[in-house]
């Protein structure tokens, strides 16, 4: 399965910096992805409204709660579950206006999570600032049960629903947020090259 | 028009076969002795009587059992259908454009009576009839393009045309060389090619873009794709390769020319007239190689095209670890002597 | 590129400047549905040099026993709204091309914002059927210069309700782009058609709000600008051809037999383009398609809009 060419799926990841033109700033953050909100706010603040999201890091991850209440102020939510944090942000699109400029720091699972209920609103994901917070662990698509596993670090994972070895392609779905995970050993049942850390 | 449809089958004992006219008309993809991944785009006109292109949809003696395997695999998979929510009047182009095209050139299987909106519709081969109202969801059994997509052989995909590009938003998807739709479905061109080795970098995509964006109305056009499939498998998705990935393993000189098979993709595009998107239809066409070799024109010049093919190639259409075995089986009837150009036969 | 001859079936007189042409095909079939906001290229024979001018398709999609065009006559023309108003009568026998859409709804959108002025309400006539075809929130802001100006308002009146309103510049009515543009909700797209101010003033506003450009949508056709003479060197003919100062660069290499495949002949479509492989002056780009780095780099030219100043032009036909 080792392919000698690059994939153009991929997504390209950038960092946090504040939209001149625009009605209004949300930026949704979740434990080390505080860290690009922090440096957002290092920047200029912009004349617009601005809201901030941010899902606090448990024990696996860093936190930065603290430090961004003392920073952000009123204009911050703050949520102790990822699930409480997108429920929250979803219910509040409605009422956004057109202008409005998004930006989304965290785990590749976080933001897809994210840009799918954002596209629910016909906001597409190229409209929205994406920075990968301190792991490059991806989200996996297992093709043939369709489950996703997410934060995954290896060059090969077990499927977290059907346990096969999947090999983790280069190849990246917007709609699913997710990369694809091809079964390794379908060939030669049993036999799987080492599996290797390459996404810490 | 005559047409016998045959009992087969395209998985487990895998007794499809193609008659001796069925191998006659099949498309052969290789005109000169090299090969190499190309636009090849052409106008969709009219071709030979008897030929796949004498219609703008050909339907073969393997219709009847090729949408019977395609109900098997949606019945197990019902992911193969997908469209997203805004395609509905896209969905509606397709069903008129199938819907048209059959009973007008295959009179004696497919009826279509319109009143007004009220369109009745009669599969003679499939036995399937209904009255429904055109532009209605309501009115018919599933979503237009399943329901339709379900009656008519090969691939189907549905581009919208959008911020100056294609997605691909739509699809009923059974018969796929190894590429899923639930994967792909709202890619966008450039992401949904981005497997196809050499073919960005070249810049064929590009250009290939610009010129299905620029598809008119009533001027469809068409080119061909090729790959290999091991057993007449139809079904040879991701989602599935577990089940006919193993087959590479077993290939032999004595059981290639039954199992190896060409697998030629005839890939149309039509303009939709309502929603401006873009028809994608990929219709496959299986031969053994035995059967391809009962011209032998044809195997001497697949095997020049199989022998010099790239390694990125090869490995893209996963026929690493068969193509020497298929080289070999091939080369006997190579006698090195040149071929004059044309996908011709004889 | 397939063209149909079509019979003008009726004329009606709409405003004192606008005309709307009926067109039934001359072989009597029917004509394809089409999809809102598409345009037709109609060629005229004028003086023995063939005219084209694309015009938006108005009528419901879905009739196919009829096109309707409407078109307004155009102080500075080259001819051709001229000659559809003063020598087109019912009976008259046209050519047109199928049905092309530069200008669609983008049916992800959640709602759809139209903006038209003057003549430029056309493909928004057919995008109107489009939008209640399929449930579509909407709202359509038009502005014209005076009330005998208002083409078809009193039908959109009707036909719109309170979805649609209309800025009368004579009575001091003034459409406040930024206004509505600042209200719209998450998923809004934005349509505009009209004169260049207009249609400028939108983009400029939407780009200041901070609107994602794919929902901002814009159709211009531009009346070819006449210039001063010029000649150009064909590298794949191999012949030189001079562009007199009343033809555009297209007409003058379909003259010589070398014509590209060309659609809109205003800019729009791109289908014309041509690569520039040497130059010894300046192109005038006056087209919607090119980006500024293209326009720029001297490498690419439209040539249904644009010219050159240059004693060499070598393009790559």
């Amino acid at each position: 399965m080792e392919r000698g060419y690059r994939i153009r799926s991929k997504p390209n990841y950038e960092t946090l910096v504040w939209k001149e033109k625009a009605s209004a700033h949300v930026v949704v953050a979740k434990g080390a992805g505080g860290m690009a909100v922090l440096q957002l706010f290092q920047q200029m603040h912009p004349v617009q409204p601005v809201t901030v999201f941010y899902v606090r890091g448990d024990s696996t991850d860093k936190d930065y709660s603290q430090t961004l209440t003392k920073l952000v102020g009123d204009e911050l939510q703050v949520f102790d579950t990822q699930m409480e944090a997108l429920y929250a942000f979803y219910r509040r699109l409605p009422d956004m206006k057109m202008g409005t400029r998004f930006y989304v720091s965290g785990t590749e699972s976080f933001i897809w999570s994210l840009c799918k209920l954002a596209a629910l609103f016909d906001i597409q994901e190229s409209e929205i600032v994406k920075q990968l917070s301190n792991s490059l662990s991806r989200p996996v698509y297992c093709v043939h049960c369709k489950a996703t596993t997410p934060n995954v670090t290896t060059n090969i994972v077990a499927c977290s629903k059907c346990s096969r070895k999947l090999f983790v392609r280069d190849h990246f779905s917007r709609h699913l947020g997710a990369y694809m995970g091809l079964m390794i050993d379908a060939e030669n049942p049993g036999e799987v090259p080492a599996i290797e850390e390459i996404y810490p | 028009m005559g047409l016998a449809f045959k009992e087969e089958t395209f998985r487990d004992d895998y007794t499809y076969r193609n008659s001796l006219d069925a191998i006659r008309r099949f498309p052969f993809p290789f005109p000169e002795d090299k090969y190499m991944y190309s636009v090849n785009i052409e106008p969709h006109v009219k071709g030979k009587p008897g030929s796949v292109l004498e219609f703008p949809l050909d339907i073969d003696e393997h219709y009847v059992s090729e949408c019977r395997d395609k109900a098997i695999t949606l019945a197990r998979d019902p992911g193969r259908y997908a469209s997203l929510p805004h395609m509905m009047d896209a969905q509606w182009d397709v069903l008129e454009l199938i819907m048209e095209s059959l009973s007008r050139d295959y009179p004696e299987q497919f009826k279509l009576t319109k009143d007004g909106n009220r369109w009745t519709w009669q599969n003679l081969p499939l036995g399937i009839e209904n009255t429904f109202t055109f532009g209605d969801r309501s009115s018919l059994p599933m979503e237009p393009f399943e329901y339709v997509g379900r009656q008519i052989q090969g691939d189907w995909v549905i581009l919208d045309q959008r911020e100056g590009t294609l997605f691909a938003d739509a699809g009923i998807v059974t018969s796929q060389a190894d590429w899923s739709l639930a994967f792909d479905v709202g890619m966008s061109w450039h992401q949904w090619h981005a497997p196809v080795p050499r073919a960005t970098e070249i810049g064929v995509m590009d250009r290939a873009l610009k010129f299905m964006m620029n598809l008119q109305l009533g001027e469809p056009v068409r080119r061909l794709n090729w790959t290999m499939t091991l057993n007449p498998r139809l079904d040879t998705s991701p989602e599935n390769y577990p089940l006919w990935g193993p087959d590479r393993n077993h290939i032999t000189l004595d059981n290639a020319g039954d199992r190896v098979h060409l697998r030629v993709e005839l890939q149309t595009l039509f303009r939709l007239p309502r929603s401006n998107g873009i028809v994608f239809s990929i219709r496959c066409y299986l031969i053994s190689l035995n059967e391809l070799a009962t011209y032998p024109r044809w195997a001497k010049r697949f095997h020049r095209i199989l022998k010099d093919l790239h390694p990125d190639l090869l490995e893209y259409k996963g026929l690493t670890k068969f193509h020497a075995t298929a080289v070999e089986w091939l080369s006997r009837y190579d006698d090195g002597a040149p071929l004059d150009i044309g996908t011709h036969p004889e | 590129m397939s063209t149909v001859n079509v019979r003008v079936a009726a004329i009606e007189q709409v405003t004192p400047l606008v005309k709307h042409f009926t067109l039934v095909r001359e072989d009597g079939q029917a004509f394809p549905p089409f999809s809102g906001g598409s345009h037709v290229v109609v060629a005229m024979d004028i003086g023995g040099r063939i005219h084209r001018n694309a015009y938006s398709l108005m009528g419901a999609p879905d009739d196919t026993q009829a096109y309707h065009i409407s078109v307004r006559r155009q102080e500075r023309s080259r001819g051709g709204s001229a000659y559809m108003h003063d020598n087109v009568a019912e009976g008259s026998v046209l050519q047109i091309t199928m049905p092309v859409n530069l200008f669609q709804l983008i049916r992800m959108g959640r709602k759809h914002v139209l903006i038209a002025g003057g003549i430029g309400i056309t493909p928004f006539m057919s995008q109107l059927h489009d939008l209640k075809r399929n449930g579509f929130e909407y709202e359509l802001h038009y502005a014209f210069r005076s009330p005998e100006h208002g083409a078809f308002s009193a039908q959109l009146k009707s036909e719109c309700g309170e979805r649609a309103h209309f800025y009368i510049d004579s009575l001091g009515q003034q459409l406040d782009i930024p206004a509505v543009l600042s209200r719209q909700p998450l998923g809004t797209h934005v349509y505009v058609c009209g004169p260049a101010p207009m249609v400028n003033a939108v983009l400029e506003a939407a780009r200041e709000l901070g609107w994602p450009e794919n929902h901002v949508h814009s159709e211009q056709f531009t009346a070819p600008p006449m210039g001063d003479a010029f000649k150009v060197q064909l590298a794949k003919s191999n012949m030189e051809v001079e562009v007199t100062a009343d033809m555009t660069l297209l007409e003058a290499l379909e003259t010589a037999g070398v014509g590209p495949d060309s659609l809109c002949r205003g800019g729009a479509c791109g289908r014309c383009e041509l690569d520039v492989l040497e130059l010894d002056g300046e192109i005038f780009h006056h087209d919607h398609y090119l980006s500024d780095a293209e326009k720029s780099s001297g490498k690419k030219i439209l040539p249904c809009v644009s010219r050159a100043r240059c004693t060499h032009m070598l393009l790559d036909i």
